[in-house]
């Protein structure tokens, strides 16, 4: 363990230390959103639908108003229709005219307490005529069934979604390279399997919640625990119809999102209740409505065909996948566009079929969450290829480096892989697990166990989107940085104050990282993608270059000599190389503006979009999301040892082996502790997590059914290994890690339980009962 | 006998503290929005969470599910109780040191259940470690360096000169 | 709501007697999470913590153990003189969920409630304790056997509480203990079994197995338990015992597992609860 001490550290990339703000966590000053009191705040709560799918024919109202202490009541009469979404926008603040889940927002109160809030809430009725739904894709396809969305054609939307064949898909894409047929006519072994999925549920510690205030003006501010502070000013705009000059959008400490706070959810209602009443309004979900309400990760039903010839190479590979969306879009065309994107994995295959539907049922709406699509189709793909080396009797990291992708290959759409630190990863973690020893002598487990070893590699990206940075000399010689990045806890207001103060010479305290706020940040699309230390760390770099030549030819004329004489020196200083000349960060900044020649405050700003066009005459896409703008392919690997219990079928997870390269690690810490971090959240998707419905009715909203992993769940080490091979396009060769290792574990845990158990379970999560029913029945894709 | 609003008369982190409550609060509810002592977190409200842990009387247990009036008299300490004039405890100091904390969110309640354990155990196994946390929730760290942070600051405490130790008592 | 703290247990049968809405407080550990779960509030919060003698664990002369109702799980779960034949309790203490609730549940609380995924139930009838109440017409002693009569349902009467449990002594020769098999740490169990086992001369003298988890309430066959008595508690034997036990029992399906489930795990746990009480002062597990 490296222990700094933040106040003595140069150069400030690649060290650990603990994040800026760990000692306000660590002493209970650090303010979440419902921690926040304002002077006259009134406290919101929601009545959410007890039904599933039906028109509304009215609300009674009168019992809540007439409780004492309640100051407003609204519903979706109170609005205009004004509809919000990133890709498809097909979302109301409340539901307006017809609910579509059981637990969508249906009205809200405000109430001088959250009790009285609550209770009133719970007197409100709505009228219903109740329609009939569907809560599986098989419903929701079949011939005449209940639409959701009969407007869903005029609704905005990013995409082409001219492909879709029924009236309840949302999304029909399809990726092509090749030819498939012949593909397969040349393999010489082809596997045809089905993979499913369950909805994971993100259980942040933190409840979502919001605050929203009016001021004189009829300006809004609205804190909230959110993603992205700039999302969250685009929903209240779009679903409210407020200007975006008259929205202020901030966050204050967030307890995680992990995808589920992308998007907005209570903040239109906070900022609908603060202008009704005049009053600021803080809602505060309580868990088992966060789970009834907010969004889930996709279950998802794969078919997947992988071609190979005798003697391991792959030829051809073919999905089509069904992606259950939920009651709204949300982010469903982008997750699953994100998953056939992944669809062959860091593989070469000549020949790719992949085709994704996505479709509305009427169940909670499912949106981004750790690993966008891709741990879906991860897991069917690795565990494919573990069938596909046993069938050829190769061994499973023999089979995959023999038809690896490399740096310079083209992924689907044409992208060039820039860099590569995959077969060192693969080396890692076989070596460190003893991959071969093991191979060749199995470890022996007890009587009643069973033990195996499984490998798993992963492909994602570091990117999406746009983003900018500004960075401001201050007087006293320390900097500024304002990039709009909302840190969630994963650590990205300390990466980037490290690679600001490393782009500069400066020690970390001398960067002032600026909360984000719409009102004062420049751009920043979110905290998702895993794509804050690679694109904010772009546009830090572009930012602390302009900054760096504006202060040297300060310097060079103060110091009266050459701009190719000055170097920068630790701590805030410029000087004439060779000589003790220098002047300080300060001097340069009380020049800049004070003085006639000065020039001006010196301010540097950044600004990026990842653009690599997807070259039509590699692939061909239908009905797809543009993915111009995706990001720096990233790679990883996991070896995962686990033991089964004969007797119950309770898979345990012994030790992990994780390898991912991170182009650099800004603060090797930090990383390590997404790693485990992302391991685990993936182990329990993996083992013990699912969403439940009885028809459209979630049976498991608390932490009580809904079970992620404890203390004594995980394994005792979980290894995490960095691995840098420096990305060409960031300033310190940085990518991200938030979503592969969740992605890594989804997958390498069932291949290790497929090695130790001799038999597949091709359902997540492995839950003891399936892993049983495999183990006595040898019974493929559970149906359990 | 009460009526069925009250004044709950307690101890917090040292100071006397008198409130006048309805009898059905939660002492976290009464921490939280009667005393600005919001360390302690609502993640759950049905006690499996554990981010609302906090010492009554020296013992951990849920301020969810502790009614506030039946603290009375009793002396409370929360997360912000255990640093002393700004310094922190030496469990706070090891948690910073070992990079446990990501969001935080769940980490007041878990430095009151490890400081609670090195209170009772100053040399717990790893394993005493992970039973002793097992009722906080963690969704960000995978625990790992949560246990390298209580093993460091159990190691330390034990290094600390005796009169020092002494010194910390609960505070740990 | 109102809210009293008797200073006695006269005084608190009296105020339960007065008010059928009236409930007891002792850990908080149900009363509270119902309350927050929004149901409804109890017209009257009577809390038992200032109660004398409702707390702590005492050894009588003939090695019989009185826990009395107050007592917090973890304060049982330290109790070392819970050994041979009632180490199933401290066992199932030791289990319950995770330490804050250990610190706040108690022992009379967890039997009132009744909940079928409870561990204590399970292991008190293992144990073959009795359960002592008191009410409005005095104390009487009520058996194990006789006090769970279905979900959440005990022999209670009207106005009583439960005061404490008393475990019969533990002879030299028996040994006992508390199997807990869930989907993660902490949750409920999916399927426990509880054993109090005699040994002597390599054979069975006396057996109690308990079944939880898996109906209403938890279940012994007793007719299977005599069965095993003079075996060597062999595989066979035991398989026999665990068909009784599958017949016998009634198993939820629920998020933990079907019913069907459960059956298929109750034969290897029975058999791998009752090596493990064999095997106790050796102290291996499986």
């Amino acid at each position: 363990m490296n222990l700094v001490n933040v106040n003595k550290v140069d150069g400030a990339v690649g060290l650990t230390m603990s994040r800026l703000e760990a000692w306000e966590k660590a002493n209970g000053a650090a303010i979440f959103t419902e921690d926040m009191v304002l002077a006259g705040m009134l406290h919101g709560a929601l009545a959410l639908s007890k039904v599933a799918h039906a028109r509304i024919l009215g609300y009674e109202i009168s019992a809540a108003l007439a409780l004492p202490g309640v100051k407003a009541v609204l519903t979706g009469d109170d609005f205009e229709p004004r509809y919000m979404g990133l890709v498809v926008k097909d979302e109301t603040v409340l539901a307006k005219s017809k609910v579509r889940y059981i637990g969508e927002p249906v009205a809200a109160v405000a109430a001088v307490d959250a009790e009285t809030a609550r209770a009133a809430a719970r007197l409100i009725e709505v009228i219903y005529e109740e329609l009939p739904a569907v809560f599986t894709i098989e419903q929701a396809v079949a011939a005449h069934a209940p639409v959701l969305h009969e407007d869903f054609d005029s609704y905005f939307k990013i995409y082409d979604a001219s492909t879709r064949r029924t009236p309840n898909e949302l999304a029909l894409s399809t990726l092509r390279r090749g030819d498939i047929v012949q593909g397969f006519a040349e393999s010489d072994v082809i596997l045809d399997q089905v993979y499913e999925t369950s909805a994971q549920y993100h259980a942040y510690l933190e409840p979502a919640a919001a605050l929203a205030s009016v001021d004189g003006r009829g300006k809004v501010t609205v804190w909230s625990s959110t993603q992205s502070v700039f999302r969250t000013q685009a929903n209240v705009h779009e679903s409210l119809g407020i200007p975006m000059a008259k929205i202020r959008a901030v966050s204050p400490r967030v307890g995680g999102g992990f995808g589920g706070k992308s998007e907005a959810m209570v903040q239109p209602i906070a900022v609908a209740l603060a202008m009704k009443t005049g009053r600021p309004v803080r809602i505060a979900l309580s868990r088992e409505e966060d789970m009834s309400a907010m969004r889930s990760r996709h279950p998802v039903r794969t078919r997947i065909r992988t071609g190979a010839r005798r003697d391991g190479t792959f030829v051809a590979r073919a999905i089509e996948t069904w992606f259950d969306g939920g009651a709204y879009a949300d982010d469903t065309a982008a997750v699953m566009n994100f998953a056939l994107f992944f669809g062959t994995g860091p593989y070469r295959f000549d020949h790719v079929d992949l085709v994704g539907h996505a479709v509305y049922t009427n169940k909670l709406r499912a949106g981004a969450f750790r690993g966008f699509g891709n741990p879906q189709v991860t897991f069917a793909s690795e565990c494919q290829i573990d069938d596909l080396a046993a069938e050829l009797g190769i061994d499973p990291v023999d089979l995959r480096l023999k038809n690896l992708v490399h740096a310079g290959d083209r992924w689907i759409g044409g992208q060039v892989v820039a860099t590569s630190g995959l077969e060192e990863c693969i080396e890692k973690v076989a070596t460190a697990s003893r991959w071969r020893d093991r191979a060749a002598k199995p470890v022996e487990a007890p009587d009643g166990k069973r033990r195996g070893l499984g490998i798993a590699l992963t492909a994602h990206i570091s990117g999406f989107l746009s983003t900018s940075a500004i960075v401001r000399l201050a007087e006293d010689g320390s900097v500024s940085l304002n990039t709009g990045a909302v840190d969630l806890g994963q650590g990205s207001d300390t990466a980037l104050a490290q690679m600001c103060a490393a782009g500069l010479g400066l020690t970390v305290d001398a960067v002032n990282v600026v909360a984000a706020d719409t009102d004062a940040s420049p751009y920043n699309s979110g905290t998702n993608a895993s794509r804050v230390t690679y694109m904010v760390g772009r546009a830090i770099g572009q930012a602390t270059d302009v900054v760096r030549e504006k202060m040297f030819k300060l310097a060079a004329d103060m110091l009266e000599c050459n701009l190719a004489d000055l170097e920068l020196r630790p701590g805030g200083f410029i000087g004439v190389e060779g000589t003790d000349h220098s002047v300080s960060f300060a001097q340069i900044a009380a020049k800049s503006i004070w003085f006639a020649d000065g020039g001006g405050p010196v301010i540097g700003t950044g600004s990026v979009m990842h653009n690599e066009p997807l070259d039509p005459k590699h692939t061909l896409l239908a009905g797809f999301l543009s993915f111009d703008n995706v990001g720096a392919l990233t790679f990883g690997a996991q070896v995962v040892d686990v033991e089964i219990d004969e007797t119950t079928g309770k898979v345990d997870v012994v030790e992990a082996w994780c390898a991912h390269d991170v182009g650099r690690a800004i603060n090797p810490g930090a990383v390590e502790g997404q790693i485990q971090g992302g391991f685990v959240q993936g182990l329990g998707y993996a083992l013990t997590e699912e969403m439940v419905w009885d028809g459209g009715r979630l049976t498991n909203p608390s932490f009580k059914h809904y079970k992620i992993p404890s203390s004594l769940d995980v394994p005792y080490a979980i290894h995490a290994m960095i691995v840098e091979v420096a990305d060409p396009l960031h300033p310190f060769g940085a990518k991200g890690i938030g979503e592969p290792p969740l992605i890594g574990a989804a997958a390498a845990i069932p291949n290790a339980i497929a090695a130790a158990a001799g038999a597949r379970v091709r359902k997540l999560p492995v839950t003891p009962e399936r892993m049983l029913r495999a183990l006595r029945f040898g019974a493929d894709g559970v149906d359990v | 006998m009460s009526t069925d609003r009250t004044t709950l008369s307690f101890h917090v982190n040292g100071d006397p503290q008198a409130v006048a409550i309805p009898i059905h609060r939660t002492l976290l509810e009464v921490l939280r929005d009667e005393l600005a002592l919001t360390g302690a977190k609502k993640g759950c409200n049905t006690g499996t969470c554990g981010a609302c842990n906090v010492l009554v009387d020296d013992v951990m247990i849920r301020s969810c599910l502790r009614l506030a009036v039946s603290v009375a008299e009793c002396k409370v300490t929360t997360v912000e109780g255990l640093a002393r004039n700004g310094r922190p405890s030496v469990v706070q100091q090891a948690f910073l040191d070992a990079g446990a904390i990501q969001c935080g969110f769940c980490m007041t309640g878990m430095i009151v259940s490890a400081s609670a354990l090195l209170a009772q155990n100053p040399a717990p196994t790893r394993d005493e470690i992970r039973i002793a946390i097992s009722g906080n929730l963690c969704r960000c760290s995978g625990y790992v360096k949560v246990v390298d942070a209580i093993e460091l600051a159990a190691s330390r405490f034990r290094q600390g000169n005796a009169a020092e130790a002494a010194a910390m008592e609960i505070r740990i | 709501m109102l809210y009293s703290r008797p200073a006695s247990l006269d005084a608190a049968l009296a105020v339960l007697g007065a008010d059928a809405g009236a409930r007891c407080l002792a850990g908080g550990a149900t009363l509270v999470a119902g309350m927050n779960a929004g149901l409804p509030k109890p017209s009257q919060v009577v809390s038992l913590q200032d109660i004398p003698g409702l707390r702590g664990m005492i050894v009588e002369a003939d090695g019989a153990v009185r826990i009395a109702a107050m007592t917090v799980h973890a304060a049982v779960a330290a109790e070392s003189r819970l050994a041979g034949g009632l180490a199933v309790v401290r066992e199932a203490a030791l289990q319950i969920a995770h330490p804050a609730i250990r610190n706040m549940g108690t022992l009379g609380g967890s039997l009132a409630d009744a909940d079928p995924n409870a561990d204590y139930p399970c292991a008190l009838l293992a144990a073959g304790a009795d359960i002592e109440l008191a009410g409005p017409r005095g104390r009487r002693i009520c058996p194990v056997d006789a006090f769970f009569l279905g979900r959440f349902t005990t022999a209670l009467g009207a106005g009583e509480i439960i005061v404490g449990v008393k475990l019969p002594p533990s002879a030299l020769e028996e040994t006992s203990t508390y199997l807990k098999f869930s989907r993660v740490d902490g949750d409920y169990a999916t399927v426990s079994v509880a054993v109090r086992v005699g040994w002597r001369d390599g054979a069975c003298t006396a057996i109690r197995i308990a079944l939880g988890s898996c109906g209403g309430t938890p279940i012994r066959v007793p007719s299977a338990e005599r069965a095993l008595v003079g075996t060597k508690l062999d595989v066979a034997a035991l398989r026999i015992a665990a068909g009784a036990y599958v017949a016998a029992c009634d198993p939820p399906s629920d998020f933990r597992g079907t019913a069907d489930y459960r059956r298929m795990i109750i034969p290897g746990l029975l058999e791998r609860a009752v090596r493990n009480a064999l095997n106790a002062d050796r102290g291996i597990r499986s």
